[in-house]
């Protein structure tokens, strides 16, 4: 097929699980195993048609769409322009294809549940997955604002989808709040950069900004990366994070981690290397201070909990600084580690929140101290779970080490010795923090469980899937390299590539080439540096975790939904101010 | 002068995000964010106005023009007016599935105080 | 607690924090929304361009509706199924308990969270069973005054009556056929800016007016779930429908692929127009849920092992439909 040809079935993998989101509710009221088919065919449609781009894509080229034929006059596009490159092919390879396999895990999950519960559910899961596609796949700004808008409004009942668990709803109306202050804060953006541009188009924004950037152009930047940040919940705008992934089912906060929330820093990415022209020191060292905040602050939280779940939330929150602090290099490994952990992360973090998903809604246990001996009553579980483990603490033949490896090497060659080490830091603790996890499955069972039921066909099918997809990942870091993560790197930085296409209805991008020694010697070493360090970690928190001291630096979370917002607004004026007012001092 | 409605625009929203940063009942936590809704609708309708514009509408010109003349007068910007829609709908949706939220939480809690609904914390 | 206790006053510190903050944002937006053009730029290429297209490409006279459903009708596409996740998660949210099978750990920590967060109403506290006794008392039929058409002047309004006095109901009857078609002419041949989306709000509004005035007995029997929540997901399917018909006959997503009809006319705008009447049953459908979703809120979310008792019934749309439509175990 020839790329105009090609080009014009982008729209289809967003279409299509929306038209499934439509026939969903229907099918699962007239026949149970019909809702498994709809759901889950629409997103490996979706996959499909991906997957037939991708080679075109992956070898270098942008498939660019203008929808309803409104192509450029006069290089200015009033329509709706889809401008695929291969960082948003990535990421929307990765929501389609591993948000079929979640939802596999889903429909078996709630076999149990009530027919319209477990219908309008997929429903949502399959708008927020489309949103999520379509956000990636656009190369339009009020475009992407629609997209997160639908993944957003999708997201708050998915949180509280367990009616009974008050806390459920308490967490939907801290979403609610802090999403929403986003969407107006990127609608503001928005507006500010039409007025000023006359320009909604990526590539036709990129040029005006190129002529001339002010300092409102710039609070725009800042609004849109706090938007955004608060969608990726970086630390100061996390407050909604842990708590929506804590109460949400199991699969809903997979969902959430390894794609909703991977969404955000996806488009971070695209809004500072592809929008705004020759990125400054101050918003690269922004995000870096975002990052490695997040990194660290994160896994921190995450080794202080008891809740499974909610320690692979905070746990999120420091993956999550990692990718920022990827993202912070701008350098061709350093977005090379960010577009390949962005992946790993979809994978492991899915991984470990499916498991814990399945031992609460098994169990009804949902603190680590009352999941005691789990290795023996649920040996499948905890294998997937501890690959999941071993995959986050970058354990060689798993995918988190090549990913980790790749950010490492970044940081090292740009000679950025104080990330470096806060980034080992954070590494560190989260292998603590995991392991404290793993460990507790092991010991000795105290009080027996509620009940614990086998786990279903689907749910075990969806486990080995992507346990297998972490081993492989992990273990043909070369091929991925080649033929995946070096055009998605190259397409990220390649800003005035993508601004020719996205302008011209398609265009070339030119790979770079990364080096990557597996066998690093330094990355080898520091893997049995970390685990040393996290040993005593694991102890100190188990020994102190009643201590005034630990009580004081849990009590930053306060739970309050107006100090939340705080955070953000603060986060925001922080940012605001780092894109805006530093370049005038200068 | 349409700067005053922009700085007014600009003014609500504050407001309404004081609302959500002070305000411990969370029905006014939801005023405050339809408050910053509507400061939204302000400023683009203000940004799509010019001096002495029409309203993109290509039914009745004024005498002397035809309509496909009109398209090159004075008029109001209708991609702005056309994002307003999209607001207005955004709006309504986001404070339906606010109330409902709200209703539930007030079931279980018993209460409206954002103070006591922390449940989740640390 | 009977009572809701009045709030306590806010902490001084928060006030302060607040009023910092928000005056923070609002000093960097003003500085943002200063250096803006002040109505005297010239029209953007791009708004220009959706005036100049109107006319000739689609025949019509109506510039926003065209940029709305037209031009940037993908946009409005995303837009239709923003709509369908909050009706959808409105519906979630207020759905009554359904019979669920085996085990469900989220149930069991769901009893214990509420144990902790409200220890009275596990045991279903007075406060508990007044809700379910006030509910049960509106749903209950025949019991209640058809309308306080009888009542003595003068005397208290009859609250619980089924409907409104007889000269509400005859304001109405006369006015809700004008008001439907008023809202079909906004999408047939209005000149409104967004056609199907106003055209929906009216809609919404005949049926809130019927059923404030006439009682839920004039609008239970098509006021069901089983029948809107088809009507409307069945509207979503058919805006995608629109769009891949475009991509299969004009070669792309969401392009026109009708005849168009002259300007001013019943069928101009080609698949705009298709695009906007569908979007009416979108919105008029979606947000007839999510206020019955709203209104039949019932209260029997406790987590009570004795499940199967539905009391939380009230006389919306949503509750009463369920009832019957929902399985049994």
């Amino acid at each position: 097929m020839t790329a105009a040809s090609l080009a014009s079935l982008v729209p289809l993998p967003v279409a299509i699980p929306l038209a499934g989101a439509a026939v969903a509710p229907l099918a699962a009221r007239l026949y149970r195993p019909a809702l498994t088919v709809v759901s889950v065919l629409a997103l490996l449609a979706s996959a499909a048609v991906l997957v037939v781009i991708a080679p075109t894509v992956y070898g270098g080229h942008v498939l660019v769409e203008y929808l309803g034929k409104w192509g450029p006059v006069n290089g200015q596009v009033l329509g709706v322009t889809f401008g695929v490159d291969a960082w948003g092919l990535t990421f929307a390879l990765v929501a389609a294809s591993i948000g079929a396999v979640l939802l596999i895990f889903m429909v078996s999950d709630q076999a149990t549940l009530g027919r319209r519960e477990a219908g309008a559910s997929a429903c949502l899961f399959l708008l927020l997955d489309a949103a999520l596609i379509g956000g990636a796949l656009t190369a339009d700004l009020f475009n992407l604002f629609v997209w997160f808008e639908v993944a957003a409004l999708a997201s708050y009942a998915l949180t509280a989808f367990f009616l009974e668990r008050p806390p459920a709803l308490e967490a939907a109306f801290k979403v609610l709040v802090l999403t929403n202050v986003a969407s107006f804060l990127i609608f503001i953006a928005t507006a500010l950069l039409y007025t000023r541009h006359g320009a909604l188009n990526l590539g036709q924004l990129h040029d005006a900004l190129v002529g001339h950037t002010d300092s409102a152009d710039l609070i725009a930047l800042g609004l849109l990366i706090a938007g955004f940040a608060t969608k990726a919940g970086l630390v100061p705008f996390h407050g909604w994070l842990p708590d929506a992934h804590t109460v949400a089912p199991g699969p809903i906060s997979a969902l959430f981690s390894g794609l909703m929330v991977n969404f955000g820093i996806a488009t971070i990415g695209r809004i500072v290397f592809s929008l705004y022209p020759g990125t400054g020191a101050q918003v690269l060292g922004l995000l870096m201070v975002l990052g490695l905040v997040s990194a660290v602050g994160g896994a921190i939280f995450a080794l202080l909990q008891d809740d499974l779940k909610r320690l692979l939330a905070y746990d999120t929150i420091s993956q999550m600084g990692v990718l920022a602090i990827g993202l912070a290099t701008a350098s061709p490994t350093g977005l090379a580690g960010t577009a390949y952990h962005l992946v790993n992360h979809a994978l492991f973090k899915s991984l470990l929140f499916l498991c814990a998903g399945a031992i609460v809604h098994a169990t009804g246990a949902t603190n680590l101290s009352n999941m005691h001996g789990l290795a023996r009553r649920m040996p499948w579980l905890v294998g997937a779970f501890t690959v999941g483990a071993a995959a986050i603490a970058g354990i060689p033949p798993l995918n988190g080490y090549v990913s980790l490896g790749l950010i490492h090497q970044a940081l090292e060659r740009g000679h950025q010795t104080v990330p470096y080490v806060l980034t080992l830091l954070a590494q560190a603790i989260t292998v603590a923090a995991l392991g404290k996890a793993v460990l507790a499955f092991f010991r000795r069972q105290r009080n027996p469980y509620a009940r614990d039921e086998r786990l279903r066909p689907g749910m075990r099918a969806a486990l080995l899937l992507i346990a297998g997809a972490c081993l492989t990942l992990g273990v043909a870091p070369e091929w991925v390299l080649n033929n995946l993560i070096e055009p998605a790197s190259a397409a990220l930085s390649d800003a005035p590539a993508y601004t020719h296409a996205v302008l011209s209805g398609g265009g070339q991008v030119d790979p770079h080439r990364i080096s990557y020694h597996y066998l690093n010697p330094l990355e080898l070493a520091l893997l049995p540096a970390t685990v040393v360090l996290a040993a005593p970690l694991i102890w100190l928190a188990r020994r102190y975790r009643d201590s005034q001291a630990i009580r004081r630096v849990r009590s930053v979370q306060t739970g309050s939904v107006n100090d939340y917002a705080s955070y953000l607004v603060v986060g925001l004026l922080v940012t605001v101010a780092s894109t805006a007012l530093v370049p005038l001092v200068r | 002068m349409i700067v005053v409605n922009y700085i007014a625009a600009m003014i609500l929203f504050a407001l309404g995000l004081y609302t959500v940063l002070t305000r411990r009942n969370i029905l006014k936590i939801v005023m405050g964010m339809s408050l910053m809704e509507a400061s939204g609708y302000l400023f683009l309708l203000s940004l799509a106005y010019r001096n002495g514009s029409t309203a993109p509408v290509l039914v009745t010109p004024p005498h002397g023009q035809s309509p496909a003349r009109l398209a090159d007068g004075n008029v109001a910007d209708p991609v702005l007016q056309n994002f307003c829609l999209t607001a207005i709908v955004i709006g309504v949706a986001v404070t339906g599935v606010f109330l409902a939220v709200v209703v539930r939480i007030a079931q279980h809690y018993r209460t409206l105080d954002a103070d006591r609904i922390r449940d989740m914390r640390g | 607690m009977s009572q809701p206790e009045p709030f306590e006053r806010e902490p001084r510190h928060r006030l302060v924090r607040g009023l910092v903050l928000s005056g923070g944002v609002a000093a960097a937006l003003i500085a943002a929304v200063l250096s803006l053009p002040r109505g005297n730029n010239p029209l953007p290429g791009i708004a220009r361009r959706a005036m100049t297209v109107a006319l000739p490409d689609w025949h019509t006279t109506e510039p926003v509706s065209e940029v709305v459903y037209g031009t940037r009708g993908f946009d409005t596409f995303g837009e239709t199924f923003l709509l369908l996740a909050a009706v959808v998660g409105v519906g979630l949210i207020t759905r009554a308990r359904e019979p669920r099978r085996g085990f469900i750990g989220e149930q069991l920590a769901g009893r214990r969270e509420q144990r902790r967060t409200d220890p009275a109403q596990v045991q279903g506290s007075t406060d508990q069973r007044q809700a379910e006794q006030a509910e049960a008392g509106e749903s209950g039929r025949g019991r209640r005054p058809a309308s306080p058409d009888n009542e003595p002047l003068g005397a208290p309004g009859l609250e619980n009556a089924e409907a409104m006095t007889v000269v509400v109901r005859a304001a109405v009857r006369t006015v809700a056929p004008l008001l439907t078609m008023a809202g079909l002419y906004l999408v047939a041949w209005g000149y409104t800016p967004g056609g199907g989306f106003p055209g929906g709000a009216v809609a919404l509004g005949v049926v809130m007016l019927t059923y404030v005035s006439l009682g839920y007995r004039r609008v239970e029997p098509w006021l069901r779930p089983g029948v809107i929540e088809p009507i409307e997901l069945g509207g979503a399917l058919a805006i995608v429908l629109i769009g891949a018909l475009g991509l299969a006959l004009s070669g792309s997503f969401s392009a026109n692929f009708l005849p168009l009809a002259p300007a001013a006319t019943i069928r101009s705008g080609g698949v705009m127009q298709a695009f906007s009447v569908v979007e009416l049953v979108e919105v008029a459908t979606g947000l007839v849920l999510a206020v019955f979703g709203l209104l039949g809120m019932g209260h029997d979310w406790e987590p009570r092992d004795s499940g199967t008792a539905r009391t939380g019934r009230r006389a919306g749309g949503r509750s009463a439909g369920r009832g019957e439509h929902g399985e049994r175990p």
